[in-house]
């Protein structure tokens, strides 16, 4: 069985960072949080982690729509460094978008899409599924 | 007699013997159907070739006399003219050549040439000779020409496009009223001036390369659209058609053109066209506010719940307040409107695209099913009326969508006490497939809502779980599959809703 040590949220909305944040710890997540406020910042960032790979993120909550970077162009940059290591990586949007939730489909690296706003249940089910997971 | 033949044809060389000549000038005379004739003044007889006779239609022993020739004569007019000048060529010694309708012996009506000659001997006149032509077939031809040109000229006159006849040097031969009303001249000024006049200049080139294309011989006529200058010096819009008219031996004689006006149809086009380009910009728009409803109305409503949502487990005694509740209650309703509103923007962004071949009966069954529940509950009795054979074009969520709604909406507003009654047939209508779903419920005052029938938030009885939103959504879902929706309805006698399908094979 897998633990959860770090997870990254790459989000601009501070609201949506805070409440994140308590949901998971009211899910008695007791790791630490990366969190990134646009793409560049977290690809910039995250990079050499996984490159050595060394204290990479369990979990990654990725935001579509942001400044600078979005979460399109994050995935693409990502895909480019052709990790061998398995990311579990989740695309939360507020976006309901079919044209968006088809595309996600698109990247193997994603492992699914959770339409704002977040709850308890599906970020329980989310990290029961990764613990679980061998 | 035969004195007259040969004088009259220059042979007096070449044939032996009077008979000889006779029956020569008798089968030149059938073979160019011309007669010869001859009144003897001094006798009073008159003589008629075969061929004479033969034009006459009468016996070969026939025996003309002086008086009854004149029967023939179609019109008496005919009669008096021939009979004037027969008296003038007998009195003044000038002969006459005239063209006159004959009625033959068989009462055949007959166009014939009759030249006379008088002869005068020691200053008086003792004979007329002649000779006699049918020309009936010439003459009709001639008449039926005449009529056809003034056909033509008719049809040219009168014609609502502009037409002229065009040399092939460019002037106007002929135009009729149109065309002067058309380019503003006066039909003298026109047929003054050539075509490069009224053509607009950047059109010229492209005028003349269809035209010499003409005159090569590569097609017979040609269309283009072009402008001309009318005469105030204003640009005007012509579809211009042209043929050439040529000879019997290939040799282009003239032009003929026609010119329609397009000036109003390219305004009525200009206008549509900007219309339909506003209804794009305007749909355009539309589709990037249901963008902005669906992105950012729904994140911050989206985190106005969760907020309220930890609160409550975070922070309990922060909620116990009459304020938390109606905060909560708000920001759900928020929620609830954000949600509607996508269901809607994502209806109208999903038109036409992807319509599948569904079977109406099996989507029906499957409607009723998943109402079953309230169907046994409210003992609602469903006639179902559809051929199992069926198929409508449709996208197969938004079919099970229409079904349901339109289903429950037939059980949600019954009558107290009366047993709901539905039924539902479908039959083919022209290129749609026709739904009937009728109920005995309650019925909607058309008179008062029928414009807002299918409106948004739009609700006409006081149930509980009126939204105002399922025909609404309904309406857009038919919409997009390229269908139709229409209802009747009475009070308290119940509600018909006729929705119409697109089916494949048109």
């Amino acid at each position: 069985m897998k633990t959860i040590n770090l997870i990254c949220i790459i989000d601009d909305d501070p609201i949506f960072i805070f409440t994140a944040k308590k949901v998971l710890r009211l899910s008695d997540f007791g790791g630490d949080f990366l969190v990134f406020n646009n793409g560049e910042d977290a690809f910039n960032h995250l990079k050499p982690l996984y490159i050595d790979d060394t204290e990479v993120p369990d979990l990654i909550f990725l935001d579509l729509n942001m400044p600078i970077m979005d979460g399109w162009q994050f995935l693409d940059e990502f895909i480019k460094l052709k990790l061998s290591k398995v990311v579990t990586l989740y695309i939360v949007s507020s976006s309901i978008d079919p044209v968006d939730i088809e595309k996600a489909k698109e990247y193997e690296k994603i492992s699914g899409f959770i339409i704002k706003p977040i709850d308890k249940a599906s970020l329980r089910k989310i990290t029961k599924k990764f613990i679980l997971k061998k | 007699m035969k004195d007259f033949y040969k004088k009259l044809l220059s042979i007096d060389d070449g044939l032996n013997t009077p008979d000889d000549t006779t029956t020569f000038l008798n089968a030149i005379q059938e073979s160019i159907t011309i007669g010869a004739w001859e009144v003897d003044l001094e006798t009073m007889r008159i003589y008629w070739s075969p061929m004479t006779k033969q034009i006459h239609e009468v016996d070969p022993d026939y025996v003309p006399k002086f008086d009854a020739t004149r029967d023939f004569y179609t019109s008496f007019k005919d009669r008096d003219l021939l009979d004037d000048l027969f008296k003038t060529a007998v009195s003044t010694g000038k002969k006459y050549d005239i063209e006159y309708q004959l009625t033959t012996a068989k009462n055949n009506c007959k166009w014939v040439r009759s030249i006379g000659y008088p002869v005068f001997k020691e200053g008086i006149c003792i004979k007329v000779m002649g000779i006699f032509q049918d020309i009936t077939a010439k003459a009709n031809i001639f008449h039926e020409t005449i009529q056809k040109e003034k056909e033509i000229r008719t049809i040219l006159t009168h014609s609502p496009n502009g037409m002229a006849v065009v040399g092939l040097h460019g002037g106007f031969l002929s135009v009729n009223k149109s065309l002067c009303d058309f380019l503003g001249y006066s039909e003298k000024e026109l047929l003054s001036i050539e075509c490069k006049t009224i053509t607009h200049p950047k059109d010229y080139d492209k005028t003349e390369t269809q035209i010499s294309k003409l005159l090569d011989g590569r097609f017979s006529n040609f269309q283009l659209e072009k402008r001309y200058i009318h005469k105030s010096g204003k640009k005007i819009h012509g579809l211009l058609s042209t043929s050439l008219l040529r000879d019997e031996n290939n040799v282009p004689l003239y032009f003929i053109k026609s010119v329609i006006n397009i000036g109003p149809m390219r305004k009525a086009n200009k206008t549509v066209e900007k219309l339909l380009k506003t209804t794009e910009d305007q749909n355009l728009r539309l589709l990037n506010f249901a963008h902005i409803v669906s992105h950012n109305l729904r994140s911050h409503t989206g985190n106005l719940s969760m907020l309220l949502e930890l609160l409550q487990e975070d922070i309990p005694s922060a909620t116990n307040n009459e304020y938390f509740p109606l905060i909560q209650q708000a920001v759900k309703n928020l929620a609830d409107t954000v949600g509607n509103l996508n269901e809607i923007s994502i209806v109208n962004s999903k038109k036409d695209t992807g319509l599948e071949s569904l079977n109406l009966l099996d989507f029906t069954n499957k409607a009723i099913n998943s109402s079953i529940a309230k169907i046994i509950e409210t003992n609602t009795e469903i006639n179902l009326n559809i051929n199992s054979s069926i198929i409508v074009l449709a996208l197969p969520a938004y079919l099970d969508s229409i079904l349901l709604n339109i289903i429950t909406n037939a059980i949600k507003y019954r009558r107290e006490n009366i047993a709901p009654k539905i039924t539902i047939s479908a039959s083919m209508e022209g290129k749609y497939i026709k739904l009937d779903i009728s109920d005995n419920g309650l019925g909607i005052n058309l008179d008062l809502h029928r414009h807002k029938m299918f409106g948004l938030y739009k609700t006409f009885h006081k149930h509980k779980d009126s939204r105002g939103l399922g025909l609404f959504i309904t309406k857009n879902q038919i919409d997009a599959i390229g269908g139709k929706i229409d209802v009747i309805s009475e009070v308290n006698k119940g509600s018909t809703f006729t929705v119409y399908f697109k089916y494949e094979n048109n």
